[in-house]
């Protein structure tokens, strides 16, 4: 009897295919932009958290430095321990980052091989706690390099991604759980109108004997199958929408490379339209004798 | 089998019923009889609890309504079998699946519950029918689908309301042939109506007239039920 309800559950969904196909839609396009909200938040975080206690400088060799000269002090910035992350770019590889920043439209190709951009790196460090003094000290060092043009770094920086990140995280969880009350409102109300197209049948089936779980357990059943699906595909439409931003914002001087929702996050996304829509199920299904 | 004392009941400030009481015993048949608006329909409801009952006392096959939780409501529905004027069916799917509801509420296997399905559809001139849409029938045909699925668990009541206003003569008296077969065998019935030929066409059956509580505000809506019989001489 049990597995009979359960079944009936996914069969009656197709019962009533227009109702259950806009709830679908609804419940899709919800999740979705609940998961892409909660995309951009963990960018933003690990972001966030990336830049955490880091000093960025961007180095600018002469045009007329020695490639030998400028390896060997990429060497030696890459034997700093306070170093984190090294980008370097030699003048055909600025010129191709360039190329791909500007698009398709303007044709750089015919620069290949006598590319006027110098020589460039992109330091991260970490700043040693209790040394203040130490990202000016640093920054006159890569200044001081030999060949180096010019290093930029912006003095307010740390300040700014500091206060950032405390911002961030202050704002983290009331805004994650905001979003979680609309989306379950949202979705909630949604399969509970699907519902309504049932009416009949519900009251038909109290009318004949049929016990409350007996009504309730294929309701619910659909409500977690509907909330499943709708989770499943918004996960895969934003994995489509994030295939096709990765790339985007990944260029100077943003390098911000979007990723996907981590697992955890995806299968909270999806764990949390199950149970809206079987909670609102539940509830519309409520006995009114 | 059913035992109303007392029964009175309002929608707002107008009186429906007022001081009903009768006994119908197990196998008895009885018509309920009176013009629109006499609480043929409302006492119908109340007894198989889709209203509350207001005041008074009433019992259907053992359970007292008074003093019902709703969670024993489907307990008692079981035992009662329903055909309501506007027919309750679902018009999306088949009549068969339409009349097997009941056996598949109680937990019937399926192939039990086919069979026994099968000879009331049978009976009720439905069983060429079984795997139409319900709406595609005719209204008597409805009404017959409606009539099946309240016969088709052998219920201890069966409670009708105007079951016979969408049929012809013929379709009529085969239909009381199957509620007779019923109350032959201990089935208590009670039928809401207003046609006399089909009250004639059951002699033995009791007749229990509602006059509507606005009738006779001052006094009782319902003074006596005649001839109410059963085998058990109730």
């Amino acid at each position: 009897m049990f597995f009979r309800l359960i079944f009936r559950g996914v069969r009656d969904l197709f019962r009533h295919p227009w109702p259950q196909a806009l709830t679908l839609a609804a419940v899709t396009l919800t999740a979705f932009l609940g998961g892409l909200f909660a995309m951009f938040l963990h960018n933003l975080e690990t972001e966030l958290v990336r830049h955490q206690g880091k000093a960025q400088y961007q180095i600018f060799w002469k045009k007329d430095a020695a490639e030998q000269a400028v390896a060997a002090q990429w060497e030696q910035l890459r034997a700093r321990p306070e170093l984190f992350e090294l980008t370097t770019f030699s003048p055909d590889q600025a010129l191709s980052v360039m190329q791909e920043a500007l698009g398709a439209g303007a044709d750089l190709s015919w620069l290949r091989g006598k590319s006027p951009l110098p020589f460039t790196a992109l330091a991260t460090f970490r700043i040693p706690p209790d040394d203040p003094d130490w990202p000016k000290r640093t920054f006159e060092d890569l200044k001081n390099l030999e060949g180096v043009a010019a290093v930029h770094v912006n003095p307010l920086q740390m300040d700014l991604s500091r206060s950032v990140v405390e911002i961030g995280r202050t704002l983290l969880w009331p805004t994650g759980v905001f979003l979680l009350l609309l989306v379950a409102l949202v979705v909630g109300n949604t399969v509970k109108l699907s519902l309504l197209a049932r009416a009949d049948e519900v009251a038909i089936l109290r009318l004949v004997g049929a016990r409350n779980w007996y009504i309730r357990l294929p309701l619910l059943v659909g409500g977690v199958t509907l909330g499943l699906c709708g989770a499943g595909l918004a996960l895969g439409l934003l994995w489509v929408l994030q295939r096709s931003l990765a790339e985007v914002l990944n260029v100077p001087p943003l390098w911000i490379k979007i990723a996907f929702l981590p697992l955890p996050h995806a299968a909270a996304l999806v764990g949390a339209m199950a149970l809206v829509a079987a909670a609102a199920s539940w509830v519309a299904a409520r006995d009114r004798g | 089998m059913v035992r109303v004392r007392n029964l009175s009941f309002r929608f707002g400030a107008r009186w429906v019923l007022r001081n009903v009481s009768f006994s119908v015993g197990r196998g008895g048949f009885v018509f309920l009889t009176g013009p629109s608006g006499a609480g043929k329909t409302t006492l119908l409801r109340i007894l198989h609890g889709a209203l509350p009952l207001q005041s008074g006392q009433a019992s259907v096959a053992g359970h007292e309504l008074a003093r019902m939780k709703k969670s024993r409501l489907p307990a008692l529905r079981r035992d009662v079998g329903v055909v309501f004027q506007d027919f309750k069916i679902l018009p999306g799917r088949t009549v068969r699946d339409n009349v097997i509801l009941p056996l598949e509420v109680r937990g019937m296997p399926r192939q039990k519950a086919a069979r026994r399905i099968m000879a009331v559809l049978h009976a009720l001139k439905l069983d060429a029918l079984a795997d139409c849409p319900c709406a595609e029938l005719a209204g008597g045909e409805q009404q017959r689908v409606a009539i099946a699925r309240a016969v088709v668990t052998g219920p201890r009541v069966i409670l009708a309301d105007e079951p016979t206003g969408n049929l012809d003569w013929d379709l009529s008296l085969r239909l009381l042939d199957v509620f007779r077969q019923f109350h032959l065998h201990g089935t208590s019935i009670i039928m809401a109506t207003h046609n006399r030929d089909i009250v004639a066409a059951v002699p033995e059956a009791g007749i229990l007239r509602l006059s509507g509580g606005e009738a006779d505000p001052g006094g009782y809506d319902v003074a006596e039920a005649a001839g109410l019989t059963g085998p058990d001489g109730a």
